[in-house]
């Protein structure tokens, strides 16, 4: 069809923003699977950790343990971690910052919401990423290993959590990460073309809202109990001890 | 000095590859003035604040009605059209300055070329030329034309893409205006003919997936395009193409 070729008075560009690269590059791979990965794998994986196992310290050191001992029996565990839990938050975090770094944010003088939630969204990425460097370490490959001795776990975390400025990282980490997780969700549909009008979008946010409430809520409240219990012991015999007692 | 006057603050620069300064100008105020017709006041008499003796202030412009586009700026740092900006609307000194993404030509005239090298890319058009009559189109229907009247009023004033954080040298995004016109033209009986490749051209680098949701260019379209429900449509038909390639392909 010789209407459809493009009148083509090539012109040069030599400054300002480049046009379109129609036909090149792999950036849209990379940006759907850096959207994608942030719910699956790592958003499951956040709602798994949060509101269903680390939720277990709410009905004490011995349920905890337990939960503890199943994922770490779980059969090829160290293959799930790092193809289902490291590989893709390192992923999403390092696309992450390269999205970050190439945008311009431009709140001053367009403070908009939606301008605000962008925003966001990179700075509670990045918290939340940092926290999790840290988290990762702290609890995975530093001091008692949690898959040798499950019972040791609710001590580890406690540890921490009695010391202030640990545990007011583990909230600005928790409250980072479910509300990336949340808004992220509201992007994901906005941007994959499933809510598409502005009144499906609204109350798709209310829906995505009530989502961080319930992690950062249940994430709270199991850190309370964390706190509310008397430090259980972290060496592998009090560890023992803990795992093998009557759930209360 | 009891005559009421206006106040303006305009960043200049003679050519593209010069130093940008400030100039100041108080004119006299006139009911009803707006930048254009302040800078054409200006253009009448072009001595600034201080007395001194200066140019006109080059800058681009043509209906002074909103509506062909030309005339898009940053006032008082936020882009809009000069032509509706009302001077009784904004607080004194009013500052004016060229667009920010875009190269400088001279003054408050910028090259906003690439929108339309955007638009040729993604073929925003209707294909109808030919050698002989084709003979009148499909019916549209009431429906249709709803959704498709307020894409095609896009003026192409470049302020959405102004105002995107992503459409920046480092994304080259392509902006909402662009992607609001794959919209109204995939939509389109005898456009749609053109709708694959329109979608594949949005899959390369700078392509709608550069888009972040932050909706600066939907507050601030002068003609109240609904510019991010055509992003979230065409993101939908260009996943939806993507995977049709995947088994297909």
């Amino acid at each position: 069809m010789a209407t459809a070729v493009s009148p083509n008075p090539k012109t040069e560009h030599t400054s300002g923003v480049a046009p379109l690269r129609a036909g090149q590059g792999h950036e849209f791979l990379l940006r759907r699977l850096h959207s994608l990965s942030g719910i699956i794998p790592v958003g499951a994986f956040l709602f798994e950790h949060i509101v269903v196992s680390n939720a277990q310290a709410i009905n004490g050191p011995t349920a905890y343990a337990n939960q503890v001992r199943f994922l770490g029996s779980l059969p090829f565990v160290l293959a799930l971690e790092i193809f289902g839990i490291w590989l893709p938050i390192l992923f999403h975090a390092g696309y992450g910052f390269y999205i970050w770094y190439r945008g311009q944010s431009n709140l001053i003088n367009y403070p908009w919401m939606g301008n605000w939630m962008y925003a966001l969204q990179r700075w509670t990425g990045g918290i939340a990423f940092a926290y999790i460097i840290w988290h990762t370490y702290t609890m995975r490959f530093t001091g008692v290993d949690l898959h040798d001795h499950p019972g040791a776990s609710f001590g580890k975390v406690q540890l921490e959590l009695f010391n202030p400025a640990y545990f007011a990282f583990y909230v600005i980490g928790l409250l980072s990460a479910s509300w990336h997780f949340a808004y992220g969700i509201w992007l994901f549909a906005a941007k994959w073309g499933i809510t598409i009008g502005e009144r499906a979008r609204q109350r798709f946010l209310y829906v995505c809202m009530a989502l961080f409430l319930l992690i950062s809520g249940v994430g709270l409240a199991s850190i309370t109990s964390f706190r509310s219990h008397q430090q259980q012991p972290t060496d592998p015999a009090g560890a023992a001890v803990v795992e093998h007692s009557q759930v209360k | 000095m009891a005559e009421k006057t206006v106040k303006l603050k305009i960043k200049r620069q003679t050519g593209p590859n010069t130093e940008s300064h400030w100039d100041e100008f108080e004119i006299p105020w006139k009911p009803g003035m707006n930048v254009i017709s302040a800078m054409m006041d200006i253009a009448a008499n072009p001595v600034t604040k201080d007395g001194k003796q200066t140019t006109p202030i080059a800058y681009d412009s043509n209906c002074l009605e909103e509506i062909c586009g030309s005339c898009a700026m940053l006032i008082n740092g936020k882009a809009k059209m000069a032509c509706s900006a009302l001077v009784d609307h904004f607080e004194q000194p009013i500052t004016v300055e060229p667009l920010s993404k875009f190269p400088i030509v001279r003054d408050l005239a910028v090259d906003r070329s690439v929108l339309f090298e955007n638009l040729k890319k993604v073929k925003a058009w209707v294909p109808v030329d030919g050698t002989y009559d084709l003979g009148s189109g499909p019916r549209i229907t009431p429906q249709q034309q709803e959704q498709s009247y307020p894409l095609s009023n896009c003026i192409s004033c470049t302020i959405c893409m102004e105002v995107c954080p992503q459409f920046n040298e480092g994304t080259g995004f392509v902006g909402a205006a662009t992607i609001s016109q794959v919209a109204l033209f995939n939509d389109h009986p005898t456009g749609a003919v053109l709708k694959e490749e329109r979608l594949h051209a949005l899959m390369g680098d700078g392509g709608i997936h550069e888009c972040g949701f932050a909706q600066n260019c939907v507050e601030s379209c002068p003609k109240e395009i609904p510019l991010t429900r055509s992003i979230s449509r065409v993101a939908g038909q260009v996943m939806i193409q993507s995977i049709k390639d995947i088994f297909s392909s």
